[in-house]
């Protein structure tokens, strides 16, 4: 008798130690919302291909689409030679000596840097810039009156980033 | 000693042995072991698939189609009379028969006579790709995929690796960018790789008709007031990207590098609208347009390496008139780029060694495909005589006049060749050590 009353209280025990780790864990916030740390939007680990690159640099600094045959002659260019990041630089100077790219003057520019620099993150990267980022260009162009949106978009243009989405 | 000492020594000593070779500047992983022979290397795939029969052994139609005719139509790299009945493999004057006039001669002595022929080397591999990549990696290739860079390191990024030669350095002219040919500048191998790699050009295209319209128009930047400004953007922009610049497709060079590389492309287009452009004198087209802008590439950047890769010879599929053509104007046009690097680029004159050999050979029997004379096509599809190849070094500290080797003795390998530029700039045995090469493969200095 007394060995069923032990048996009886250890599965009383085994039944309310389990009901009790059952119980969901509390996450406080504190009245503070979750952000996260790292900025996903910089997580790019795919190349484009030069098909891809070259659409895509065509529209944006454009603002319209490549013709066929047009993307067809550059990417076989491309292909052509071994240093695609030299290429590139190239090719978009090219586009940029051609008086075809659409973009902002130089005072639209120098009127309001914060929104350039954004408006430029999102046209090339599609992410917006982080505060260090904007800082940079803006104290940077600042400090250079040489600079203008040219330069500015052959920059991002020729980045690593903008090979890769 | 105490035990908890000696173990931090041990530990740290086998730490420093295995980091140190990756942190040297030049990149080299192994010390240089012999003196180099040469400044410069010219190195000619003389590929597209090369009968025995029509050049080394200077048969012309007897050895294919018989008609018992022989004789030389190589005559600026063999010793040997030309044929002198059924002219076919000339130019074309106007109003006579095709090919009816055959290119003077342009070397005084042949480059046999200069320096060294191995007139019977085994080709290890009978295709395009895997023929090439073996003559570039020294390897068999055998689990070589098409559209795929080389599985074995290439000997761009040997020296690049091994001798510390900078990206501009290191020069990969080829015929066009089919046949994946554009990933034959690296391996995809993970100790060396594209960070090793050759620059890469086919000029037929970067510099014709589509280059023309893509590059041509390209702004030249003031280097201080805009170019410098540009460069520090973009790096600020990587730097924030935080990608290894391998991952990036294709290779990198320097800024300095990659600023005078834009300069010779504007040079060229310069240069072609001018009419400026150096060239042999019979013609600019297929593969002499390719070894005259290899010769462009030598006079402005004097490479360490160029390798510059033929391929109008693989006509002979369906054409054997115009295979011959184009093996008399590959010789012209090989005759006059050594000449021309004696004679234009001062720099390398007397200091390049030049390597030639074909990737692979062809069938023995042929196909069924006749030409405009009625004569049989040749595949290349793996027989004994797809097996058969030459190869042809000339330059200083190369004996001169000198045959190894004979049709029925066959010595050397096509894979000997990446030993045997190895061996030129001083690096044989760190590219033997590193133990990628085929089996058995030697510098042909070595089999002399």
């Amino acid at each position: 008798m007394q060995i069923f009353k032990n048996k009886y209280i250890l599965g009383l025990a085994v039944a309310f130690i389990s009901l009790a780790s059952c119980k969901k864990d509390v996450i406080a916030t504190y009245d503070v919302n979750d952000v996260d740390i790292e900025d996903k939007s910089l997580i790019k680990d795919r190349s484009k291909s030069n098909k891809q690159f070259i659409s895509i640099l065509y529209t944006t600094l454009h603002q319209k689409a490549i013709s066929s045959n047009q993307l067809i002659r550059t990417e076989r260019v491309i292909e052509s030679f071994g240093d695609k990041a030299l290429i590139n630089e190239v090719i978009v100077s090219n586009y940029m000596n051609s008086g075809n790219v659409v973009m902002p003057t130089n005072d639209e520019m120098r009127a309001d840097l914060d929104t350039f620099i954004t408006d430029t993150y999102k046209l090339f990267f599609v992410r917006i810039p982080t505060e260090i980022e904007k800082a940079f260009f803006v104290n940077y162009i600042e400090a250079n009156p040489n600079i203008t949106p040219e330069l500015v978009y052959t920059a991002f243009a020729s980045a690593d980033e903008y090979q890769f989405y | 000693m105490e035990r908890r000492e000696f173990v931090k020594k041990v530990g740290l000593t086998a730490a420093g042995s295995a980091a140190f070779p990756y942190i040297l500047p030049s990149g080299r992983l192994f010390a240089k072991t012999n003196a180099e022979l040469a400044d410069h290397v010219i190195y000619v795939l003389f590929a597209g698939g090369v009968r025995q029969q029509e050049s080394v052994l200077q048969q012309y139609l007897s050895g294919s189609q018989g008609v018992d005719i022989g004789g030389n139509i190589m005559y600026n790299m063999f010793n040997g009379t030309a044929p002198d009945k059924k002219i076919v493999y000339g130019t074309t004057p106007a109003n006579e028969p095709t090919g009816s006039l055959p290119i003077p001669k342009l070397l005084t002595n042949t480059l046999q006579s200069q320096g060294l022929l191995f007139p019977e080397v085994e080709a290890v591999n009978g295709g395009h790709y895997g023929g090439l990549n073996s003559l570039l990696t020294g390897s068999r290739s055998l689990a070589q995929g098409l559209k795929v860079r080389p599985n074995s390191p290439t000997i761009f990024e040997y020296l690049r690796r091994h001798r510390g030669f900078k990206a501009s350095d290191v020069w990969f002219v080829g015929s066009g960018i089919g046949n994946s040919f554009p990933l034959l500048n690296s391996s995809n191998h993970e100790m060396y790789g594209t960070e090793y790699g050759a620059n890469f050009v086919a000029p037929s295209i970067t510099f014709g008709n589509e280059g023309l319209d893509v590059l041509s128009n390209a702004k030249v930047y003031h280097p201080d007031e805009e170019l410098e400004p540009i460069q520090k953007m973009r790096e600020f922009l990587n730097n924030s990207f935080r990608i290894k610049n391998g991952e990036v497709q294709g290779i990198r060079n320097g800024e300095d590098e990659k600023e005078n590389i834009k300069k010779f492309i504007r040079e060229m287009f310069t240069k072609k609208q001018t009419g400026g452009l150096a060239g042999p004198p019979a013609g600019s087209g297929g593969d002499l347009r390719t070894l005259a802008y290899a010769a462009e590439v030598m006079k402005y950047f004097k490479p360490k390496i160029t390798v510059v890769n033929l391929a109008n010879v693989d006509g002979c599929h369906s054409n054997f008139s115009g295979y011959l053509r184009a093996l008399h104007r590959a010789d012209h046009g090989v005759g006059w780029l050594w000449d021309y690097i004696q004679k234009e680029i001062p720099e390398m004159a007397g200091k390049t060694i030049m390597l030639a050999t074909p990737e692979c050979g062809r069938n023995l029997n042929p196909n069924p495909i006749q030409d405009e004379n009625d004569w049989y096509g040749y595949d290349h599809s793996g027989d004994a005589n797809t097996r058969r190849v030459w190869s042809l070094m000339a330059g200083p500290n190369v004996p001169s006049n000198m045959v190894v080797g004979s049709e029925s003795n066959q010595i050397g390998l096509t894979t000997d060749n990446v030993l045997t530029v190895a061996d030129i700039f001083g690096i044989k045995d760190a590219v033997l050590n590193a133990g990628f090469v085929n089996p058995g493969s030697k510098s042909l200095f070595d089999r002399i």
